[in-house]
């Protein structure tokens, strides 16, 4: 009798250990899954870098100004997918992209500075 | 916004500005030789216009400027060139039209009461077109901060 009871406190102990144990992965898997991706463009020396920077659907990307001079990051669509006010030194904007497509960008302040996020 | 024309980082209404401002610049040292070989009637024409044109420019480009992208980081930002160079550009850039307007109406019309009229013409003109000429070189400088890609790094 005595046996039979650890037995089932044993088997019962195991079980949920397990249990534990499988959600806990099940949740990290999810955590995973919705965990947005992230991607960096640089603003340097009047340029964007990388100039094109290909994504897929859900990626946030944050813009950072590491010039020494203001800029901002501004949607070249019509009407615009994105726009930030204007970034000074180490300054960020974040967009998160859903839609796939291109998205053509420029600097407001200075327009021959261009490049663009390809989202797939 | 388009593009300028100078090869620059800079768009369309900089440029502009900056022709404008140079040659206007140049144009007022015309304007003051024809003082000193005393073609007057010429001279006063010469650098009236210059001074009222540049009222314009001022009014239609430089102002919105400094306010849009100068004025919000006033005085926090002061130490970073691109913020000084500007204000100070701005700061004598006012002192030398005002001045350069005091004179058109001291010298050209009869608007001013007795008190307020300029005996010592020729030190007033010499030095606003001195003041000038340094407030040229501040917005040049302003200009090469702001649309010229630096090649230190
Ligand atoms: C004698 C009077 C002036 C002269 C000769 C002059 C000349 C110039 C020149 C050559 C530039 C470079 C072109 C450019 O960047 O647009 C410039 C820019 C500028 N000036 Fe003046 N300026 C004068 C008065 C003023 C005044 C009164 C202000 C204040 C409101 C001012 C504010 C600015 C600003 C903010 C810029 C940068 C504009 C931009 O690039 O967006 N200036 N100036
Ligand atoms: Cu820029």
């Amino acid at each position: 009798m005595r046996r039979s009871v650890s037995v089932a406190v044993f088997i019962t102990v195991e079980i949920l250990v397990i249990a534990a144990l499988s959600t806990g992965r099940q949740n990290a898997a999810l955590a995973a899954q919705q965990k947005t991706e992230a991607a960096e463009v640089k603003i340097d020396n009047f340029s964007f870098g990388p100039a094109t920077l290909t994504v897929s659907v859900g990626t946030t990307v944050t813009w950072t100004n590491r010039d020494d001079i203001p800029h901002t990051v501004t949607s070249a669509d019509d009407p615009k997918a994105f726009k930030s006010k204007v970034l000074d030194t180490d300054e960020k904007f974040s967009f998160t992209f859903t839609q796939p497509g291109t998205y053509p960008y420029f600097c407001s302040i200075h327009p021959k500075m261009t490049a663009k996020v390809v989202v797939q | 916004m388009s593009e300028g024309f100078l090869g620059t980082s800079a768009p369309l209404a900089p440029d502009v500005v900056l022709l404008l401002e140079v040659a206007m610049g140049v144009a007022l040292l015309v304007g003051t030789w024809l003082a000193r070989t005393k073609r007057f009637r010429p001279h006063a024409w010469c650098q009236s216009t210059i001074v009222l044109l540049n009222l314009v420019v001022v009014a239609v480009a430089m102002t919105p400027s400094f306010r849009a992208q100068v004025l919000a980081s006033i005085p926090v930002k002061l130490s970073k060139s691109y913020y000084a160079l500007a204000t100070v550009h701005a700061a004598f850039g006012s002192i030398a039209e005002l001045a350069a307007l005091y004179i058109l109406l001291a010298a050209g019309t009869r608007l001013l009461p007795e008190q307020l009229r300029i005996t010592r013409y020729k030190a007033w003109m010499r030095s606003v077109v001195v003041l000038w000429w340094l407030v040229l070189f501040l917005g040049v400088a302003t200009y090469v901060r702001w649309y010229v890609p630096n090649f230190r790094r």
